[in-house]
C-alpha cells in the first residue's frame, strides 16, 4: 500500500540509523541513513527527485530530497542546512543514532524520457544535493545521455556542498562543469556571479537539450526566464519547487499552490506545468 | 429490514434503541448547554438529549478527527520504540444535521485515494451517523444553495436518516452499517405509510421556502476560476480580516492540519497533529523565512480558491461549502468575509476595473 511505510499507518515512520555523518559547509552537513529493519531495507526503492519525511523524535519531522543515486540500495544520503527546529535537532545528532523516516513520497524526475537527449543541470546552493540524485545515475549510464553540462552557484566559496566531488566532476571530460559564487574570497580563482552568468559561457541547442534546476526560488525564476530567453520550450525546463510541508501525502494542505499539492504532484514540476499554476510560485 | 427501507416509529423507540446500544457504543447526541445553546456529547442516558436545536456551533468533525490527536508515541532511551494509541472507541454520533454528513462524506473521500489516512478511518470506519432532517433553517443557513440540505437523498452519506413527523420519526436506512446497528438494537418497525411519505416531503418543500440566507454560487465559481478579480478587492479583505481561523476552523469541509512532537519526559513525547489554518500567516511560513502567502489578502484568495474554483469542483466532484453558515457566526469581521458575503462581494465588485476610453474633442 502507497504510503504505509512498511508498517501499515501513513504518519509511522521506519527507523533509520544514521550510519556516516559528513560536513559539507559550515552550516550543512550529508547524513548517510540506512533503515534499521532488514527486510523493509532490502525492499526499499526511490527515484531520483523523491524526498522523504525525516523525523527527529521531539523535534518533529522535515521533507528532504534524496541526495544520492538510487543505484545504492544500502543506504541513502541527505544533505540538510541548519535552518530550523528539525534541522538545527538533527545537526546535533551522532553517527549511530536512530531517526525516523517515511517514504519515498513525491514524483520524479524524468530518466529514460531524456535518454538521448543534450543535459543541463542548474543548481544553486543547497540545491545541488537533489539534483546529485540524477546525476550520478546518468553519469553512471553515461552513453545513455548526449552533453551533460553542469552549472553550480553558490554564495561563497565555503558555501559550496560537496567540495570533493566536485573536483571530480571538474577533471571529468566526458562532461561540462561550470561552477560560480556570488561573493569571492582570496583563495577564489573562479567565476563571480549569479548561476546565470555561467549561460554565456555555454552554447546549448534548446531543441535537443533538456534543463534541470533546482534552488531557492528567485534563483529559479531567474533561471527559467534565461532559459525561455535562449529558446527552450516549458516542457524542457524541469524545475523543483518548494513549500513548507508537513505530512508529505497530500492531506495536511500546506503546500498547496493553485490546486496542486508540492508533495504529491511535485516536488518536480514542468514549466509548462508551473505555468499553468493559479498561484504564485 | 433492508437498506434503503423507510420505515415509522414512535419517537420513543429511537430514544430506547440508543440507550440499549449505550452498553457497546459511545453515544455522541444533542444536549442542552448551560446557556440554552445545543452541544453535541457524549451522553449516559437519551434522557440528556433535547431535540430544541437546529444545529451545534463547533463542528461535528471533531468527533472524527479532533482538534489534537495522537499519531504514535516514541521512547528515545537508547532504542527508540513507537507505540500506536488506543484504538478509538465504536462512536454513533446522533441527530447530526444533513450539512455535517456531507461535510464528513467529503473528509470520507479527501483522506482515501492513493494515500490512506488510516489515522482518520480508525474513528471513521467505527462511527455510525443517524441523522436528523432540518424542519427548520437558522436564518444563517444556506445548505439549500449548496445542494447539501435540509434532507438528504440516498447516497448521500448518513447511515439512519430520521425525519421528525410530530409524533413519530421516519427511519431511513441508508447503509449496511446503519442497517447492522438498528439490528443489534432490537429495534423494530412497521413500514412508513404513504401519507408519512408524503408529509417528509411536504416537510422539506416547507424548510426550502424558509431561507434567510442566500449564496450565489454560480458567478464566484466562474470569477475565482478564471481569477477574473481584482488584486486590490483581496488587500480589502485583507485589512479587514483577524486572521483568527475560525472561519476555517469551524467549516465541515475544511481539512488542514499541523503535524507537532510533544514532549512528556525527557526521553518520551508523542506526536499530534491539530486542526491548522490557510488563514495563519505561519502556515506556509518555511524555516529560511521565506513566505508565500505573507499578505493576509492572499490566504483569503487561498480560501476561496480551494472553496469555489473549478480545479478543485472538478476533484472532489462539489465546491468547498455545505452551506451550515458557521464562518457568518464565527467571523470577527462581521458580516465581510464570511462566504455568502464574499460571494456577493465577488459578484458586486470583483471584476477588474474597466478602463474606457474618454472620448476628447
Amino acid at each position: 500500500m502507497s504510503g504505509s511505510n512498511g508498517n501499515g499507518h501513513l504518519y509511522v515512520p521506519q527507523l533509520a540509523a544514521i550510519v556516516k555523518i559528513t560536513d559539507e559547509t559550515y552550516d550543512t552537513k550529508t547524513f548517510t541513513l540506512r533503515f534499521v529493519d532488514d527486510d523493509y531495507r532490502k525492499n526499499f526503492t526511490f527515484k531520483s527527485g523523491q524526498f522523504v519525511e525525516l523525523s527527529v523524535f521531539g523535534a518533529g519531522e522535515a521533507p528532504f530530497g534524496f541526495a544520492s543515486s538510487p543505484n545504492r540500495r544500502e543506504d541513502f544520503d541527505v544533505t540538510i542546512r541548519a535552518v530550523g527546529r528539525v534541522t538545527n535537532a538533527l545537526h546535533a545528532k551522532r553517527e549511530g543514532d536512530l531517526v525516523g523516516v517515511r517514504g519515498p513520497l513525491g514524483n520524479h524526475f524524468p530518466f529514460e524520457e531524456v535518454m538521448g537527449y543534450d543535459i543541463l543541470f542548474v543548481g544553486g546552493g543547497i540545491g545541488l544535493p537533489p539534483l546529485r540524485s540524477l546525476i550520478e545515475p546518468m553519469l553512471e549510464a553515461r552513453e545513455k545521455f548526449g552533453r551533460i553540462i553542469i552549472l553550480y552557484g553558490a554564495r561563497t566559496p565555503a558555501d559550496r556542498v560537496y567540495k570533493s566531488w566536485l573536483v571530480e566532476l571538474e577533471k571529468r571530460d566526458d562532461i561540462e562543469f561550470m561552477q560560480t559564487v556570488d561573493v569571492g574570497d582570496d583563495s577564489w580563482t573562479g567565476n563571480v556571479g549569479v548561476v546565470t552568468t555561467l549561460f554565456k559561457k555555454i552554447s546549448v541547442d534548446p531543441s535537443k537539450t533538456v534543463a534541470f534546476t533546482c534552488g531557492p526560488p528567485i534563483m529559479i525564476k531567474f533561471v527559467i526566464q534565461d532559459l525561455l530567453q535562449m529558446g527552450f520550450d516549458g516542457d524542457h525546463i524541469i524545475s523543483t519547487l518548494e513549500r513548507y510541508m508537513k505530512c508529505g501525502v497530500g492531506k495536511c494542505g500546506h503546500c498547496a499552490i493553485g490546486h496542486k499539492y508540492v508533495c504529491t504532484d511535485g516536488p518536480v514540476f514542468s514549466f509548462t506545468q508551473m505555468r499553468a499554476l493559479r498561484e504564485q510560485w | 429490514m433492508n437498506v434503503g427501507d423507510k420505515l415509522s416509529a414512535p419517537k420513543d423507540q429511537i430514544l430506547k434503541a440508543l440507550d440499549r446500544l449505550r452498553k457497546n457504543w459511545k453515544i455522541v447526541g444533542p444536549t442542552e448547554g448551560p446557556d440554552g445553546e445545543v452541544i453535541f456529547r457524549e451522553i449516559e442516558s437519551s434522557d440528556e438529549i433535547t431535540f430544541n436545536y437546529v444545529n451545534e456551533l463547533d463542528p461535528i468533525k471533531r468527533f472524527l478527527a479532533p482538534p489534537t490527536e495522537e499519531l504514535f508515541r516514541f521512547r528515545t532511551n537508547g532504542e527508540v520504540k513507537l507505540e500506536l494509541p488506543e484504538p478509538p472507541p465504536r462512536q454513533i454520533l446522533f441527530g447530526i444535521r444533513s450539512c455535517d454528513v456531507k461535510g464528513i462524506q467529503h473528509w470520507d473521500k479527501f483522506y482515501s485515494g492513493k494515500f490512506v489516512d488510516d489515522a482518520y478511518f480508525a474513528r471513521r470506519n467505527n462511527t455510525v451517523l443517524i441523522s436528523l432532517a432540518c424542519n427548520e433553517p437558522l436564518e444563517t443557513c444556506f445548505c439549500i444553495c449548496t445542494d447539501t440540505g435540509p434532507f438528504l437523498e440516498e447516497g448521500d452519506g448518513y447511515d439512519v436518516q430520521l425525519t421528525d413527523l410530530g409524533e413519530r420519526f421516519l427511519v431511513e436506512i441508508g447503509s449496511e452499517r446503519g442497517l447492522q446497528v438498528l439490528e443489534e438494537a432490537g429495534f423494530k418497525a412497521e413500514a412508513a405509510s404513504a401519507e408519512e411519505l408524503a408529509k417528509r416531503d411536504e416537510l422539506m418543500r416547507q424548510c426550502d421556502t424558509k431561507f434567510e440566507t442566500t449564496a450565489f454560487m454560480a458567478k464566484g465559481i466562474v470569477q475565482m476560476t478564471n481569477g477574473r478579480v481584482r488584486d486590490s478587492l483581496w488587500e480589502e479583505m485583507g485589512h479587514e480580516c483577524f486572521s483568527c481561523g475560525a472561519c476555517t476552523h469551524l467549516c465541515p469541509m475544511c481539512t488542514c492540519f499541523d503535524v507537532q512532537d510533544v514532549m512528556e519526559a525527557e526521553d518520551c513525547g508523542r506526536r499530534e497533529r491539530c486542526w491548522d489554518s490557510c488563514q495563519y500567516a505561519g502556515y506556509t511560513r518555511e524555516a529560511s523565512g521565506h513566505n508565500p502567502r505573507a499578505a493576509t489578502g492572499s490566504r483569503i484568495q487561498r480560501r476561496f480558491y480551494h472553496k469555489l474554483s473549478f480545479a478543485y469542483i472538478k476533484q472532489d466532484g462539489h465546491h468547498g461549502c455545505v452551506g451550515c453558515g458557521r464562518c457568518i457566526i464565527a467571523c470577527e469581521a462581521i458580516g465581510l468575509l464570511d462566504l455568502p458575503a464574499v460571494l456577493k462581494r465577488l459578484r458586486r465588485e470583483g471584476q477588474p476595473v474597466e478602463v474606457t476610453q474618454v472620448p476628447t474633442e
